[in-house]
């Protein structure tokens, strides 16, 4: 089991100098080019019912008792410092009534990870009583254990608040959660900004603007919000919200002389905060009377209702038993529950223009209902589509393997259980030599393969080999087609091919300037081409190179965190194909080539990466029989070479009366290693040097 | 002393009483400890006890291990008097700087006075054990010690490596494989020298690490290794009989309430002996446990495995499978199969006949499988293992 144990842990985590950081960074990733999805719609219940209904039922397929409970109950103020808001508790039970257009704000919060978004939201839902605190679970909105553990916000959810403002009119706030990173999330950024009018710009006193969240600052502009600069963290000894002001300003544009300066935390500027989104966030169009258009932001599998759509209505209204088509998927249905996020799911029989709410109508895979897609009437249909939906498309494949080969039948009742979750997911049957049965897994960037391999393992109890990540390579071929691959092993022959051409990406770095030097080596290392740097303040710049994303899929961002001393963010964008000079590098055991192992590299990069890989393996592989030459090679062409000399000696000295059951279980425990072993020929290959070379190739391919 | 030897009487009293009628002893050996520190009254009423019930066959082969500097020309006297016609000598090495590493009490001059009290007494039968492997030892250390064992012309030799056990000061001080201990390779040209040199001399090398004169294999080990049953009495001493393996308990408080146990069994009735049996004693070995016992003990004797007998036992699907498993190694010339004229079988013939229908036909003629020596043996725990991987047994 030991050495089960350790497979489940390698093959979840990258090599990486800082494993804190690893997770961390991932949060930073934004993948434009992957699209129209979001798998973060994975989470089901335990997101979507959270300690608002205590004891929810997940179970109970249609669930009344559940609605009200969290809402009715009396909250209990403890923090004597919100007396003002022991106001807004009453009105909160009152949240789920109706409100003009006008009185609607629909708002997300756009934040660095850790620089406080989730307190903040938390706080928000506990002023206007829409929990209370004995409710409050810490950091209400990612109360999933796998977000916990990395400090991160996968889900996208909703909460509706009611607050009665210093006008003395109730207003309905719908706070839509934003996730704080996904590679990939572009789109569910995107599509959730898109259902709001306003933003909350959450920065840190302490550290300032940091590269993902100007993506959203700036995905929010093209969206036309209102965005309302908010200085957290102002209780910190090392906070400078006038410096972090300036910098706001100067990077942004942004006019920040009405920034609020805040400590969630503490309870400090919560209530302007909300007073703030009131005044400045312009109300949705009361468009009621036009034809039902509502923007998908969310959706998630739930294996009792089927998939539950999270939406804005952008015109018209929506009623229980409507009969509703998905415009994009053409596809048609009735809706069997309709409610609102308050944050856990509150049935009402009507939403209106301008309301956020969700519905259910017995979907069966959140593949009907995408992310960006636009929910129309079937007897009054819109004539127009929203814009902004995409179909899915994975940028980063590796393949995916049983160590065990009889879990494979598991394995793909897994991933088809969570594809019904997760649209972008795409996978194929694979089959190699040396690892028997597996699948050719697409994901939308790398956090998401993680988070996917690391569910398997978890919840479906897998236990996995992954092979390196790679990306979609294009290869133009003597007979003048083009093919895409992005396994290794279908790369055409070299004599059939004309050229290889990989994805780029352009990323942007953000460091202080201490940083700056050894940044940008890495990105040279990695085959970068510098394109530009800018001071964005004294002590802060933005180094802009475009790479190849192949150099990225690996541990750039372990290196960009480690390297820069945690200080530096990065973000990303896909910005096109271009010529590589790229070899495929197979690894031959005993004349017989590893398929999994293969890789596609740089030609300038061959030989270090075979002769790593080649050391590597012979560091891993115990000595069996026979002597085993380990090669790394180029077509025919052998560029690293080791070998693994004959095994002189396993032989046990004594065995007497008193010894053989001693010694039975000593073979059979070495009989149980060699089950462990995948044969590559007639080598005898320990799982764990697979997983070594793999995170080996992560590293340097 | 007295006590614990009343106690172990007590033990063999109350186990061969138990016996509807227990057959005569073909072989006896004392080990384990330092039996020879054994003052020969305690031996006598030992004997005695087994006699009473039991007794020997006429020509039972007693065996007492014994170390150089515990005993004189008188003990063994009296030992061989009792009926001790075999001694195994725990000599080790023939160098005082190499019997300290291996943490022996006994020095040099111990160990040619034990041989001459072992000659002076006409004792044909006696073996010596030696221990390879030593720190800083070498090839010609090691060839030096071979010969001066060789020119004593004991009947049987046996030959260790130097285990290192964890928790002990040697698994402290060193680490197998690693300096100063020899490394695999040179581990290996030992053994290689070992058996070479010795079946020169005239030695079978009828066990991985025994070697004997013809007619001197040491009977009662062969008992072990052909999966025979066998009593074990005393502290710590394992039993297999009555297809159960057992071992008595390591420390003397334990081992003293056990035999009260065993007493008050006897003494009962059927239903506490139940109770008893399943207490204490595993239960029966597994057919799994078993094949694997026939496998990994046959495979140590230069014989190897009998395959009529396996199948006789197990079936005969599992000796087509076994021969399948051992195929690569014949292949390799790490084990070879031999028909009923004890004539090897080409192993082209052999894989042949694996490989055409009528496979179990042609095997029928194989009727051995042995590890070669020295290449088969010095891997033996390698292709044990590959076969018990290979078993069709869950």
């Amino acid at each position: 089991m030991d050495i089960l144990a350790r497979i489940q842990a390698a093959s979840i985590t990258a090599p990486c100098l800082a494993p804190q950081h690893h997770h961390k960074h991932l949060q930073q990733l934004c993948f434009p080019m992957s699209t129209g999805h979001h798998f973060s719609c994975f989470y089901m219940h335990q997101n979507h019912f959270p300690v608002a209904m205590p004891g929810h039922p997940c179970r109970i397929p249609s669930g009344s008792i559940r609605c009200q409970s969290g809402a009715v109950e009396a909250p209990e103020m403890q923090d004597v410092k919100f007396s003002k808001s022991m106001l807004s508790f009453d009105m909160g039970k009152d949240r789920l009534s109706k409100v003009p257009a006008s009185q609607i704000r629909n708002f997300s919060i756009i934040a660095h990870i850790d620089h406080g978004k989730s307190t903040l939201a938390d706080k928000l839902l506990q002023v206007t009583g829409t929990v209370s605190d004995r409710e409050m679970k810490e950091q209400f909105l990612d109360n999933m254990d796998l977000e916990r553990e990395r400090g991160i916000t996968i889900k996208l959810q909703a909460a509706r608040m009611r607050y009665v403002a210093k006008d003395g009119e109730p207003y309905c706030l719908n706070l839509i959660d934003t996730p704080g990173h996904v590679d990939f999330s572009y789109e569910v950024v995107s599509r959730s900004l898109a259902a709001c009018e306003g933003a909350l710009l959450v920065v840190d006193a302490s550290q300032g603007v940091e590269a993902q969240t100007l993506a959203n600052v700036y995905l929010a502009l093209e969206n036309n919000l209102e965005i309302i600069p908010v200085l957290n963290k102002i209780d910190l000894p090392g906070a400078d919200p006038e410096r972090v002001r300036n910098e706001i300003e100067e990077i942004v544009g942004l006019d920040c002389s009405e920034a609020i300066f805040c400590s969630a935390k503490e309870g400090i500027g919560i209530q302007e905060i909300l007073e703030s989104i009131v005044a400045k966030v312009p109300p949705p169009k009361d468009t009621s009377m036009n034809p039902l258009r509502a923007l998908i932001f969310d959706s998630y599998y739930d294996p009792y209702r089927g998939v539950i759509v999270y939406f804005r209505v952008v015109d018209g209204s929506i009623k229980i038993h409507d009969k509703i088509q998905f415009m994009a998927s053409g596809k048609e249905y009735e809706v069997d529950e309709l409610g609102v996020l308050s944050p856990g799911q509150m049935q009402v029989n009507e939403l209106f223009a301008g309301e956020v709410g969700y519905l259910a109508a017995s979907i069966r895979s959140v593949a009907d209902a995408r992310v960006g897609d636009t929910i129309t009437s079937s007897a009054n249909k819109a004539g127009m589509a929203l814009s902004g939906y995409q179909e899915a498309v994975p940028m980063v494949f590796c393949g995916l393997f049983p160590v065990d080969a009889d879990q494979f039948g598991e394995l793909r009742e897994a991933l088809e259980k969570l594809q019904l979750n997760d649209a972008a997911l795409k996978y194929e049957p694979e089959s190699s030599s040396a690892m028997g049965f597996g699948f050719r897994c697409g994901f939308l960037g790398l956090l998401h393969m993680e988070i996917v391999q690391e569910r398997l393992e978890r919840e479906y109890g897998l236990n996995l080999i992954t092979t390196a990540p790679s990306v979609v390579y294009r290869v133009q071929c003597a007979d003048n087609t083009v093919v895409e691959c992005s396994n290794p092993c279908e790369l055409p022959e070299p004599g059939k091919r004309v050229w290889i051409e990989e994805p780029f990406v352009n990323i942007e770095m953000i460091t202080p300037k201490e940083y700056i030097g050894t940044l940008m080596e890495l990105a040279q290392e990695r085959r970068g081409e510098f394109k530009e740097m800018k001071y964005i303040t004294e002590s802060r710049a933005s180094v802009i190179y475009i790479l190849p994303l192949a150099e990225m899929v690996g541990d750039f961002f372990d290196q960009l965190k480690s390297r820069s001393k945690g200080y530096a963010s990065m973000e990303y964008s896909l910005s096109g194909y271009r010529k590589s000079d790229l070899v495929r590098l197979d690894i031959l055991i005993n004349g017989e080539p590893m398929d999994p192992l293969a890789a596609i590299v740089h030609k300038d990069k061959a030989f270090a990466v075979g002769r790593a890989l080649t050391q590597k393996l012979k560091e891993l592989i115990p000595r069996q029989m026979f002597k085993i030459p380990i090669q790394a090679a180029i077509g025919t062409r052998v560029i690293a070479s080791e070998s693994i000399s004959a095994m002189r000696k396993d032989v046990l000295a004594k065995c007497y009366g008193g010894d053989i059951s001693r010694k039975k279980k000593l073979l059979k425990k070495q009989a149980e290693g060699k089950k462990r072993m995948k044969s590559v020929g007639r080598v005898e290959v320990p799982q764990d040097a697979f997983m070594a070379v793999l995170r080996l190739e992560k590293e340097v391919v | 002393m007295g006590s614990y030897v009343t106690t172990l009487c007590k033990e063999i009293t109350s186990t061969l009483s138990q016996l509807p009628q227990a057959s005569p002893l073909k072989t006896l050996f004392f080990g384990g400890g330092t039996p020879s520190l054994l003052p020969p009254q305690y031996l006598s009423r030992i004997v005695d006890t087994l006699d009473q019930h039991c007794g020997f066959q006429c020509d039972a082969e007693i065996s007492m291990e014994m170390d150089p500097g515990t005993f004189d020309k008188q003990t063994l006297k009296q030992f061989l008097g009792l009926g001790v016609n075999r001694v195994s000598l725990g000599v080790q090495s023939f160098n005082e700087d190499f019997l300290k590493a291996c943490g022996r009490s006994h020095g040099l001059q111990d160990v040619y006075e034990a041989l001459d009290i072992i000659t002076g007494l006409n004792v044909s039968n006696w073996s010596l054990d030696l221990i390879s492997s030593l720190p800083h030892q070498t090839l010609e250390h090691w060839e030096e010690c071979l010969r001066e064992a060789i020119g004593l012309s004991p009947a049987h030799v046996s030959v260790y490596d130097l285990q290192i056990e964890e928790g002990t000061k040697f698994g402290v001080w060193y680490k197998p494989g690693h300096h100063p201990l020899p490394d695999e390779d040179k581990s290996a040209s030992f053994y290689r020298l070992a058996s070479s040199l010795l079946r020169e001399a005239g030695y079978e090398h009828y066990e991985i690490s025994n070697y004997a004169k013809p007619g001197f294999q040491c009977r009662h080990n062969m008992v072990y290794w052909k999966n025979q049953p066998y009593y074990g009495f005393g502290l710590g001493a394992t039993s297999y009989f009555n297809g159960k393996r057992f071992s008595r308990p390591r420390k003397l408080k334990g081992y003293a309430d056990f035999v009260e146990l065993c007493i008050n069994q006897s003494s009962d009735n059927f239903s506490a002996n139940e109770e008893y049996l399943s207490f204490y004693s595993n239960t029966v070995e597994s057919v799994e446990d078993r094949v694997c016992d026939t496998i990994m003990l046959s495979l140590r004797l230069a014989s190897g495995l009998n395959l009529n007998e396996l199948s006789k036992n197990f079936g005969h699907e599992l000796r087509v499978h076994i021969c399948k498993s051992f195929l690569p190694f014949i292949n390799s010339g790490h084990a070879v199969a031999v028909d009923s004229k004890f004539k090897t079988v080409p192993p082209d013939t052999f894989s042949t006949a694996l490989s055409e229908q009528s496979a179990s036909k042609v095997l029928k003629d194989v009727i051995f499988i042995r590890l070669t020596d020295p290449d088969g043996f010095l891997l033996s725990n390698e292709i044990i293992s590959s076969l018990f991987t290979d078993l069709p047994i869950k």
